[in-house]
């Protein structure tokens, strides 16, 4: 009697929506395990304030925009624990990796992902990461060219 | 950051492949690649950009997921208020009659009926009279509605955001008390990474309502504009609220003198321990 209702119970839309949390994260953090860690903070947070959504619009922007927040909470922690003197972004610097989408700078990424991928509006999406609809847009812009770039360079080295 | 700027043109072609291009615009574009050959190209490589980039992450899709993340959210536990915000003083009103109390109660009533009996009884003309009970007005929507209209209105400003600047906290201290009624004090909330910006007075369901406004100073929601408004308008049974209204997060708590706000962006999962805070601190 006291279990919710499967349509009220955010735990199985979380289950549901994982790979693609998952995959957010991953552009925002560029490594697998922290970006884990980042979609199950997400994923407690959202499920404590579950009472907040009233099932208005897409979940997905809802998640996706806690995921942004508590990944910058995390930045800022980070930044409060390092000594002086060390420049807080190395802390969030992309990690290499042989993905050539998640090797891109910080921000290009998530930027691509939320517009030409999970099919945002470029003002939804600014709006999850928090920047001008501008901003968003030159982001954009700059990953559709590096992947491109990088794409071409990859088949020269084939060829 | 280190990302190179997109000239103009690239930004011009990459909104044409949104296809976001207003409709001037999208025929200026149109003969731009039919006439220029280095745009013909740019077009094609932000094309292409974008298809390798969105294979890339559909690939990414199909990597599986840890299992012990799936059972850890599975298994979850699920909400449990943990922020208590101060609560409007309800009447300590305890009922245990006593035997006594029980039948002078009875016999009250009793006598009560019997005279209205009697009185509807020698009056049979006035049983066909209606009365009418008209439906309390759901008032408190509409004040709340109002307040979270001026948030959208200012958090979006960049320069216009406060009335009265931080930098003159005698004066807001004097004017929002003065005219609101309510005294307070100016909450420091730097350590929730909260700048404070100045204060604003508008009125709300016809009351003055006062609102300090705060900036968010680190991380990527640089930015934010968190507000902290206040006002003597009573919700609907003094009852705390926790919603999110129009995009907006609104976090409320009542006090004897006042009702008090925390109005954030709805993607602010910290209104809560702001408030928490805020309470304490106001």
């Amino acid at each position: 009697m006291s279990q919710p209702s499967p349509s009220t119970d955010i735990r199985r839309d979380l289950v549901a929506l994982l790979p693609r949390l998952r995959r957010f994260a991953l552009t925002l953090t560029g490594d697998a395990s922290d970006a884990d860690l980042l979609v199950r903070g997400s994923a407690n947070r959202a499920i404590q304030k579950s009472h907040h959504w009233k099932g208005e619009g897409r979940l997905e922007n809802w998640l996706f925009s806690i995921m942004r927040t508590t990944w910058s909470d995390e930045a800022r922690k980070r930044k409060k624990a390092e000594p002086a003197g060390i420049d807080v972004g190395s802390a969030t610097e992309r990690k290499k990796t042989a993905n050539a989408v998640l090797a891109m700078p910080d921000g290009l990424s998530a930027a691509f992902l939320l517009t030409d991928v999970e099919g945002f509006t470029c003002q939804e999406a600014a709006t999850i990461l928090g920047i001008q609809a501008d901003q968003l847009a030159a982001r954009l812009c700059a990953a559709r060219l590096g992947l491109a770039s990088a794409n071409a360079m990859t088949s020269e080295r084939r060829a | 950051m280190s990302v190179s700027q997109p000239s103009p043109l690239e930004l011009r072609l990459s909104a044409y492949v949104d296809a976001q291009a207003g409709d001037g615009d999208w025929h200026d574009v149109e003969d731009l690649l039919v006439n220029d050959p280095q745009a013909r190209a740019l077009h094609d490589a932000l094309r292409r950009g974008s298809e390798v980039g969105r294979r890339a992450f559909d690939d990414m899709l199909k990597e599986p997921v840890p299992l012990d993340l799936v059972r850890s959210i599975k298994n979850a536990p699920l909400p449990r208020r943990a922020v208590r915000l101060p609560q409007a003083p309800r009447p300590g009103f305890l009922l245990k009659p006593s035997g006594m109390q029980t039948f002078i109660a009875c016999l009250s009533l009793f006598v009560l009926g019997g005279a209205i009996g009697y009185f509807l009884g020698s009056r049979p003309a006035a049983t066909g009279e209606r009365v009418t009970i008209a439906a309390p007005a759901q008032a408190d929507r509409d004040w709340l509605d109002d307040i979270i209209a001026q948030y959208r209105l200012y958090a979006r400003q960049t320069t216009h955001l406060a009335e009265i600047p931080a930098e003159r906290p005698a004066d807001i201290l004097e004017w929002l008390t003065t005219n609101t009624g309510i005294s307070f004090r100016i909450p420091d909330l730097q350590g929730s990474g909260l700048a404070f910006q100045g204060a604003r007075m508008f009125t709300a369901g016809g009351t003055p309502v006062a609102q300090l406004l705060y900036r968010r100073i680190e991380g990527d929601a640089d930015g934010d504009v968190i507000a902290i408004t206040f006002t003597k308008t009573r919700p609907a049974g003094n009852r705390s609220l926790e919603e999110i209204r129009n995009e907006t997060g609104i976090v409320t708590w009542v006090t004897p003198l006042a009702t008090y706000m925390v109005i954030g962006p709805s993607s602010a999962a910290d209104l809560d321990d702001i408030a928490a805070k805020a309470a304490g601190l106001i």
